[in-house]
């Protein structure tokens, strides 16, 4: 064995479980640089440059049509990023996030270290909610420096506080949506339809009926979250958006009150997970 | 083991009746098992129920019914524990983007060790293990051996009281065989408990003489391995070994002790007749180094064990 150890050493070991936050904080360190080396995270870095194009195209297609800075920061955090950009990215990282290590058994390792697995799984979802997160803000980083690269007046205190104002939302979105398809991902053993039937069955169906039955989706609060500019578009392009907007309006909620509920799905999702993992069998 | 005379104050390893059904599937059968100091090998067939076994005694999974205690406790529920516990899995899935060294590290940063303490043990295993020049590649590109090298290292790096092995020389190269069968005895001399799982006899043989018997979910005989050896009907036991130089091989080993037969196959593998396959594994490394000669893998073709069982089973 080891030099300068024994067997009658070890009669002195000590058996306490490892502090949980220590611990955590070692996997979650481990775990994010295995995720950021994954295949499927470049495929969901380039759909995450899907944005970054749709700015690009108005800016050079629209540029002389009213549609301002604020106004597209506004409709490209309430319409693409919220409704598709987060379910999708937070789904792809999140499920595998903890169910894929004990299928594959590699879990096995990490068992059969003196960690609770509340910190096993709460480290690995940090990890997932972290992976999320940096890739959605990097592409709101993009739309960013594309849109102020329309010169100097862009770069208002009201615009960056937009901007800082939605890149919170999405870190919000990204740890509330992975928190709850890690979850997803430890309960069931094909995880992936039930993920995306929630994705686009439910949160879609749920956010379009009116009253407050759309208030059961994720996707109400982070857009209710949105603070959308009031100025009246003078353009065509501007005025369409204005149109979908009333459309799809919906009679907003206290903002706190969506935070509340945010913050609550995340920490009862955590919860359920944690629940869920401390009675999983290793497959392998 | 049970009935060897351990009572329970020495007693590291207790199953009392346990069993595992997979739905319909009885894996493990009202296994009663006490294991103390020393090196005790389990003894299958495939699917015989060796790694459900080792799995609900490391904690891995729930038995269906009856108990399973290390130190007296239940590891799924006193995690501190895993201190004093080893395990290397039989299954080859390991964290593939990781380096061996990382691998190692964070296996011993999460039982507590301090950095400047992991990295001496870091460095001690992968030299012991002869995987220094390997310790900066991707577990990806390591070849079978080394996996199961490395897997190794992970059990016995913190240094546990007790350890279990789930077919860890699968897929090892003879010289390789030769070192971990030394290391397991060696753990065993300090007085570790090390549960050894194969489904080779001979192999077990040259760890330990203290062997438990499953087939199909049961214990099926325990005991010295002298004992049971006894029972097995008399005939050569069957090995094939892959060689760049399987000519020169065969003719190296005609006429060597304990050889009765030695042919080349269809898939030019020199394949052996035994009369004594444990005395013949113990040799053959020697042969290997002092002749230059290189074997690539070992199979053994005919399972002596098979004939201890049927043996067993029609009693």
């Amino acid at each position: 064995m080891t030099p300068a150890t024994n067997a009658a050493d070890q009669s002195l070991k000590d058996v306490s479980p490892q502090r949980s936050v220590p611990a955590a904080a070692w996997l979650a360190w481990y775990s994010l640089r295995e995720m950021i080396r994954r295949r499927r995270l470049v495929a969901l870095t380039l759909i995450c440059l899907l944005p970054v194009l749709m700015v690009l195209a108005i800016r050079i297609w629209f540029s002389q049509a009213g549609v301002t800075a604020q106004m597209m920061l506004a409709s490209l955090s309430h319409d693409v990023f919220i409704p598709f950009l987060i379910p999708v990215v937070a789904l792809f990282v999140g499920v595998p996030a903890i169910g894929e290590q004990v299928d594959d058994g590699t879990i096995v390792f990490t068992w059969t270290r003196p960690v609770r697995r509340r910190a096993i799984y709460l480290g690995r979802l940090l990890a997932a909610q972290a992976v999320s997160a940096l890739v959605l803000s990097f592409s709101l980083a993009l739309c960013f420096v594309v849109m102020v690269s329309q010169g100097a007046g862009v770069l208002t205190w009201e615009f960056i506080r937009l901007y800082l104002q939605t890149v919170l939302i999405i870190i919000l979105g990204a740890f509330t949506y992975a928190a709850l398809f890690a979850a997803v991902g430890t309960f069931f053993k094909k995880p992936i339809p039930p993920a995306l039937m929630y994705a686009v069955g439910w949160e879609s169906l749920v956010t379009n009926i009116p009253a407050r039955v759309q208030e059961l989706s994720l996707r109400f609060h982070l857009q209710n979250l949105i603070t959308r500019p009031t100025e009246s578009p003078k353009s065509l392009p501007g005025l369409l958006g204005a149109l979908l907007s009333t459309a799809f309006h919906r009679e907003p909620v206290p903002k706190a009150e969506s935070v509340a509920v945010l913050v609550g799905v995340m920490l009862v999702a955590a919860f359920l997970g944690v629940w869920l993992f401390r009675r999983k069998e290793i497959a392998k | 083991m049970k009935g060897a005379g351990i009572d329970s104050n020495q007693a590291r390893i207790t199953a009392d009746r346990v069993g595992k059904w997979f739905g319909e599937v009885i894996a493990v059968n009202n296994c009663t098992l006490t294991v103390g100091t020393g090196v005790v090998g389990l003894l299958g067939a495939n699917g015989a129920g060796k790694s459900t076994l080792f799995k609900m005694l490391a904690g891995l999974i729930e038995p269906s019914h009856g108990t399973v205690r290390v130190f007296g406790r239940r590891l799924r529920d006193d995690v501190g524990w895993y201190r004093r516990v080893g395990f290397c899995p039989e299954s080859d899935a390991l964290p593939d983007w990781m380096t061996g060294r990382e691998f190692l590290e964070l296996m011993l940063r999460l039982m507590g060790f301090e950095k400047a303490e992991t990295n001496r043990r870091v460095d001690y295993w992968l030299q012991r293990f002869e995987l220094e020049a390997a310790a900066n590649r991707r577990l990806g590109g390591y070849s079978k051996g080394m996996r199961q090298k490395i897997k190794l290292a992970q059990a016995m790096a913190h240094d546990p009281d007790v350890i279990f092995l789930d077919e860890p020389l699968n897929g090892m190269d003879p010289v390789s065989r030769k070192q971990s069968i030394d290391l397991v005895r060696e753990l065993g001399e300090q007085g570790r408990t090390v549960l050894v799982s194969s489904h080779i006899l001979p192999e077990v043989e040259s760890m330990t003489s203290n062997i438990i018997l499953i087939d199909r979910g049961r214990v099926l005989a325990e005991g010295a391995v002298a004992e049971i050896r006894d029972k097995i009907p008399e005939h050569p036991t069957t090995v094939a070994l892959a060689s760049s130089a399987p000519r020169a091989l065969a003719g190296f080993l005609i006429g060597r002790e304990h050889v009765v037969g030695v042919q080349v196959d269809q898939e030019n593998r020199v394949v052996v007749s035994t009369d004594h396959a444990v005395a013949f594994y113990r040799a053959l490394p020697g042969w290997l180094l002092d002749n230059g000669l290189v074997v690539d893998e070992i199979v053994t073709l005919d399972d002596s064990l098979e004939a201890v069982f049927q043996y067993l089973t029609e009693r």
